[in-house]
């Protein structure tokens, strides 16, 4: 794969794909450009803000509120379970238990436990509860590429 | 083409084949006895599948217990629709614990190496991502 890059004044960043066929390789870059574009409207204590998904590690859902959990900081989501999952679902944002949504870009290792519990460590070291049930959507976050 | 493919598009095709000649059983003759079996069978099924899915998505409990659970709770719908359905007598109703045993002791090492497999390939790809 080549990657060409050159500066073009006065135009908004425009990413060109050039493939001799449409693989799933391609579908896979083409999603993960997608996604760095995607931004969450969130709110810390009364003050909008726009989140890129690559800041965000992972997403909970207490008490039917939204919280967006960035390496360090956690914000308000100004949205809805339905609507979040229908937007990202081709994200590397992956339910991993009923109450969880986390980014698999921030994965650092899966673990089973003694107790045959699983666990996500991110990279920032934080450590997520995994249901046994989503354990096959994020690996099907991984065959997509 | 892997085993695993092959007998899971066996079993779906069986169930459209066994779907489609009680249809048409039906449509000739009515629901006979054997008809009847299928439709109760069917039923039982769609019960067991919903109260394991309900049982995953609301009790985070350990694989082991994970299974007690569901053995219990499966076993005792089992039990309940065996009745029902007039499948067991008084005398032999310990029978519903058995099926559902054989079937959990089937099923709880084919999950275990199932997880431990779909968590080494995540890790991998995980480890591959951070070399490339």
């Amino acid at each position: 794969m080549q990657i060409i890059t050159k500066e073009v004044k006065d135009k908004p960043l425009t990413v060109t794909i050039e493939y001799p066929e449409r693989t799933e390789f391609v579908d896979g870059l083409i999603r993960k450009i997608e996604s760095l574009d995607i931004s969450f409207s969130a709110d810390d204590n009364g003050r909008q803000l726009k989140l890129k998904l690559a800041e965000v590690y992972y997403i909970e859902n207490v008490e039917r509120k939204l919280f967006v959990y960035g390496a360090k900081e956690v914000y308000r989501l100004n949205a809805g379970a339905a609507e979040l999952e229908e937007r990202f679902k081709d994200s590397g944002l992956v339910r991993i238990s009923r109450t969880c949504i986390m980014n698999t870009d921030h994965l650092k290792e899966i673990r089973q436990l003694r107790n045959s519990r699983l666990e996500a460590v991110l990279d920032n070291d934080e450590k997520l509860i995994v249901s046994r049930k989503y354990l096959k959507d994020i690996k099907r976050v991984f065959k997509k590429g | 083409m892997s085993i695993k493919k092959l007998l899971k598009d066996s079993l779906i095709l069986a169930a459209l084949m066994i779907l489609v000649v009680f249809a048409v059983s039906v449509i000739w003759s009515g629901v006979t006895e054997e008809i009847g079996l299928v439709i109760r069978l069917f039923i039982l099924a769609f019960m067991i599948t919903l109260a394991n899915t309900l049982l995953d998505e609301y009790c985070s409990l350990t694989m082991i217990m994970s299974y007690v659970v569901k053995y219990f709770a499966i076993s005792a719908l089992v039990l309940l629709y065996g009745f029902i359905a007039g499948w067991f007598f008084a005398s032999n109703f310990w029978m519903a614990f058995i099926y559902v045993g054989v079937v959990f002791i089937l099923a709880y090492p084919i999950d275990s190496f199932r997880v431990k497999k779909d968590i080494e390939y995540i890790n991998t790809q995980i480890a591959g991502r951070k070399t490339s």
